[in-house]
């Protein structure tokens, strides 16, 4: 479903060449719930930015649902990027002049979905991560923690086959992150792959596989034991969220 | 994909303030750019309007007598004779007053010697190569011929008429309306008579500002020469009148001890001298006009800059989430579209009073709607190309913003 063969990734400055992934290889398979973890700096973040086609990179390929994504347009990928794939960020990264339900209908709107459909959407995408009754609320008027299931709405309302999470808990207390685990997990048993990356070595291995980076390459792959629960793909997730 | 323009208005009302001022701004320059513009084009249609006159060709000539000898009659003969031998001189002739100077006289005619009084128009006294020394043309009747021409006035005999004159098309309606003047009476206020012998058109008398510059006619007779001062017209061929402006301004002031010329100018010099204050005035409006769209401009660009340099996560987090490149210039575009458009409604109100004000204080006829819709879209166009640049750069914030800043 993801396949990453020798990546490299090179932030050129003036002065220095950082290879930020370095003959990085990766396979995940539709349904896996997979915590990235790694020292400061190793490539967590980049890795995420690649795989989400946030960023280009150098040398190597990948392939997502079997296409190659190196030869799209920048067009192609924001399509890609709209209906394949949901973005959850360390600072909940949500829009601070919309309310919660524009917040969660900004890529439904991309995506030029019916006014219906997006409503439809917005509700069961709130209802799921426990926000319904907040749908007029601004983000300022929220916790952190209930701004971070308002972002985990805004990525899932898509139903992406690919869910990518930077430190989602990041900026959380343990209680609430721990709430955005069980999140993810809920959505995960509902098909949808997670890719998670995390300081918290609890948080990680409550994933299904971890895999640890070190200076840019996969240097670790924990044992992977699938869940019962993990066994349907995107339309599962569809199905359960419609 | 519809443009989503709510979501863009509930984010806009949150953080007004610039968005008021530049919507304010818009709209005192729409108020400004079309008012102006309109008193632009009625200035420029005035001073456009058609004189029936050879202006470029065509110098004046004061001439002034000053010592007892000089005699009135025997100078003006003798320097037209001058005059109309020049080669490239095309006519000359004598006359009462500058026309086009906004100076000379007006006198009143009547078409009914029982009325009880007539009403004044312009008068020019030209002799019979006055029509000819300006370029205007006959379009009824005949020219005066060298007999008609009468002697002029005297301190002793300051009333008398004369029995022929020539008018304006113009002159011709107002005095007798759809029937043909040739061979009509006109009288003066002691009712002698003239008749009409030919009619001109087009022309303009000696009054561009007034509200009837074309409502003149023609006295066959040399003028009196208050002071000895006596205005010669003279009509060049094209090309010629600078050249001969010199030539004769030398050969005048030998030819006759008894005189000075004054001076020998182009009949523009007293056209733009009238029209000065027009065209100064076009000039500043248009100046002022232009400043304040680019100070507008400047606002639009500035509003839009802000806009995006503080939105560069949330454009970033846009992109992540699917926003194309050109949805984040429709984005910044229909934003400033928005806030364009508040501008110009107010802007519209603003425009309407201002006109209207302005028609009641300075009489000026009201406000031209195509000037508003022509001011509405000039300003809609020029603010969304002033907020282009900012667009295209918040289209150029990578996705990866979203996860790279804090
Ligand atoms: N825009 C950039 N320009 C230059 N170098 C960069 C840029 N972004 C990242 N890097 C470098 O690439 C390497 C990997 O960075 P990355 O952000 O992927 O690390 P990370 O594993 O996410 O770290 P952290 O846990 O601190 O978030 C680092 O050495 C970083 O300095
Ligand atoms: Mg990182």
């Amino acid at each position: 479903m993801l396949k990453m063969q020798d990546i490299s990734k090179i932030y050129r400055t003036d002065l220095i060449e950082t290879y930020a992934l370095r003959a990085f290889s990766l396979e995940v398979s539709a349904g896996e719930f997979v915590a990235v973890t790694g020292p400061s700096g190793s490539g967590k973040t980049t890795f995420l930015n690649v795989a989400g086609l946030l960023e280009d990179f150098e040398a190597g390929s990948y392939e997502l649902d079997g296409t190659n994504v190196r030869a799209l347009s920048d067009d192609a990928r924001s399509r890609l990027r709209n209906q394949r794939i949901g973005f959850i960020f360390q600072s909940f990264n949500l829009i601070p002049d919309l309310n919660v339900e524009d917040n969660v209908d900004v890529p439904l709107r991309y995506r030029g979905l019916a006014a219906g459909d997006r409503r439809e959407r917005i509700a069961s995408a709130l209802e799921l991560v426990g926000l319904a009754s907040r749908a007029r609320h601004m983000p300022a008027q929220l916790s952190g923690g209930q701004q971070q299931r308002v972002a985990i709405a805004r990525a899932i309302a898509g139903d992406p086959a690919f869910l990518l999470a930077d430190e989602p808990t990041g900026n959380l207390d343990s209680l609430m992150a721990r709430q955005v685990m069980d999140l993810l997990e809920q959505i995960n048993e509902m098909g949808t792959t997670i890719l998670l990356v995390t300081h918290d070595p609890e948080l990680a291995r409550r994933a299904q596989r971890n895999v640890h980076l070190i200076d840019g390459h996969v240097s670790d792959f924990s044992a992977y034991e699938p869940r019962a629960a993990a066994s349907g793909g995107a339309d599962a997730a569809g199905a359960a969220l419609a | 994909m519809s443009v989503p323009v709510r979501p863009i208005l509930s984010a806009l009302l949150r953080n007004r303030t610039g968005a008021v001022l530049v919507a304010m701004q818009i709209a005192i320059a729409l108020a400004v750019l079309v008012n102006a513009l309109y008193i632009v084009v009625q200035r420029a249609e005035k001073m456009g309007r058609p004189t029936g006159i050879d202006v470029d060709n065509v110098m004046v000539i004061a001439s002034a007598g000053f010592t007892e000898r000089f005699q009135t009659v025997p100078s003006i003969q003798e320097d037209l004779a001058y005059l109309r031998a020049l080669p490239g001189v095309v006519a000359a002739s004598v006359t009462g007053s500058i026309p086009l100077s906004d100076g000379g006289s007006n006198n009143p005619l009547l078409t009914n010697p029982e009325a009880h009084a007539g009403e004044n128009y312009n008068a020019l006294e030209i002799d019979e190569q006055g029509l000819a020394a300006l370029g205007v043309h006959l379009v009824a009747g005949r020219n005066f011929t060298h007999e008609e021409i009468q002697p002029p006035l005297t301190k002793l005999d300051a009333s008398r008429f004369v029995p022929e004159i020539i008018v304006s098309r113009a002159l011709a309606e107002r005095l007798f309306p759809h029937q043909s003047p040739l061979g009509k009476r006109v009288y003066d206020p002691l009712r002698q008579s003239a008749t009409i012998v030919g009619v001109v058109d087009p022309v303009m008398g000696c009054f561009p500002s007034s509200d009837h510059p074309d409502w003149v006619y023609f006295l066959p007779r040399y003028p009196y020469a208050f002071g000895g001062s006596l205005v010669y017209l003279v009509r060049t061929q094209p090309g010629q009148r600078a050249a001969l402006m010199r030539v004769v301004e030398q050969h005048l002031a030998k030819s006759n001890p008894d005189r000075v010329i004054d001076w020998v100018r182009p009949l523009n010099y007293f056209r733009d001298l009238t029209y000065l204050g027009d065209r100064s005035m076009e000039i500043y409006l248009i100046t002022v006009t232009a400043l304040m769209i680019a100070v507008t401009c400047l606002g639009i660009f500035a509003l839009a800059t802000f806009n995006v340099s503080t939105r560069t996560k949330q454009i970033g987090t846009r992109r992540a989430v699917g926003a194309r490149r050109r949805d984040i210039v429709q984005y910044f575009l229909v934003e400033n579209g928005l806030v364009t458009g508040a501008g110009v409604i107010v802007g519209c109100a603003l425009a309407l009073a201002t006109g209207y004000y302005l028609s009641l204080q300075y009489a000026l006829p009201r406000l031209n709607l195509y000037f508003l819709v022509g001011g509405v879209l000039l300003l809609w166009a020029t603010g969304q190309l002033a907020a282009w640049q900012p667009a295209r750069r918040a289209a150029a914030v990578p996705p990866s913003v979203a996860t790279r800043t804090v």
